[in-house]
């Protein structure tokens, strides 16, 4: 009986812990930059992130992806790993603090939102969201 | 890791005394194979991102122990574990699996919940099965642990909790620091220990440390590639 107290008692705190954080709006971090998209998106990242990112690329697009799930720095090792071996990939930036990963590629390539949602799936995440952008 | 604890507190508390039908070197037999059943279980999450391989090593007074696995598929993953025993210098391979049964992903959170199952290599007879799960975000981290071993002229329950708390937040690929502690108990000898855990990330690897006064230091490696 006492074990299984203990079990419901780990589940359902467990449960009621996540449930705050999933309506949770990422879009209230502080510090980071907003900015209206064509399609009425908004764009949040870190504005020194992002200018340290696109610095030194040239006809590139960059995707912003959003991620769910990613706490730990190993969830972010396998993040960089996976699009690291991507060839078509020219850079990747993870960060931990806003669930955020920029992916540069070259201006001609033709970007697969899904080939995306299917790396960050193979982690273990889910994306919520991909903006590409060009610079 | 937690077996290994329990393993030292077996010894120290003279369990191969109160359980007498077995002789002094099939309760030696008998709780080492459990160790290796056991161990590693609670150090990291048991699967890495597709195609990862993650290797761990771990070390205390009585066993050295080197777990394997290999994630082919985001819901599950296999490995293979070998221990050996310090003291009478006999080797303990074991086969696992685990399970992923439900993953949450949250904004600023993960929550797990595993099915793991192992067998002996060579007595299958020595088997257990485990459901685990965890909570974290960079800040947190809560996990838990049921366990049912059985072998030849045994059979064990164990459960287990863990806390852990970051001190601070680091960035992708700086030093991550958890202060933690463990709690766990077993139906053999009913009573529970508690005790502080020290993990460290850095990159692929990772370093963990434990100790308590009845079972002296437990030391863990892992490295993610």
């Amino acid at each position: 009986m006492e074990k299984l107290l203990l079990l419901g008692l780990l589940l359902t705190s467990s449960f009621l812990h996540a449930e705050p954080h999933e309506m949770g709006n990422m879009l209230s971090h502080e510090g980071h930059l907003h900015e209206a998209m064509v399609d009425g998106k908004e764009l949040v990242v870190d504005p020194k992130r992002f200018d340290l990112f696109v610095e030194g690329l040239k006809n590139n697009q960059i995707a912003l992806v959003s991620v769910q799930g990613m706490v730990c720095d190993f969830c972010a090792r396998g993040i960089a790993k996976t699009f690291g071996k991507d060839k078509s990939v020219t850079k990747v930036d993870v960060d931990l603090a806003s669930g955020k990963v920029l992916l540069a590629y070259p201006a001609a390539f033709e970007i697969s939102l899904e080939d995306i949602e299917k790396k960050i799936l193979n982690n273990g995440l889910n994306t919520t969201d991909i903006q590409i952008m060009s610079n | 890791m937690a077996s290994l604890f329990l393993s030292v507190i077996l010894h120290q508390k003279g369990l191969t005394e109160k359980l007498n039908p077995i002789p002094y070197g099939g309760m030696r037999a008998l709780i080492i194979i459990l160790c290796a059943l056991l161990s590693s279980a609670s150090f990291s999450r048991p699967i890495s991102y597709v195609g990862g391989h993650t290797l761990m090593a771990n070390s205390n007074s009585l066993t050295d122990n080197i777990y394997w696995h290999y994630t082919p598929n985001i819901n599950y993953s296999v490995g293979l574990d070998y221990q050996k025993d310090k003291v009478s210098n006999e080797y303990f391979p074991s086969a696992r699996f685990t399970y992923l049964i439900n993953r949450k992903n949250a904004a600023q959170s993960q929550r797990n919940l595993y099915l793991k199952t192992g067998v002996g290599l060579n007595n299958s007879n020595n088997h257990f099965y485990s459901l685990a799960g965890d909570w974290e975000t960079r800040r947190l981290f809560t996990s838990f642990s049921i366990k049912q071993s059985s072998g030849v002229g045994y059979d064990m329950f164990e459960q287990s909790v863990k806390v852990g708390v970051a001190p601070y937040l680091g960035a992708y690929g700086d030093f991550h620091t958890w202060l933690m502690v463990e709690t766990k108990k077993n139906d053999l000898d009913n009573e529970r220990i508690t005790y502080p855990v020290l993990r460290f990330f850095k990159g692929g690897a990772a370093f963990e440390i434990s100790y308590h006064k009845k079972t002296d230091w437990d030391i863990h490696l892992m490295y993610r590639f």
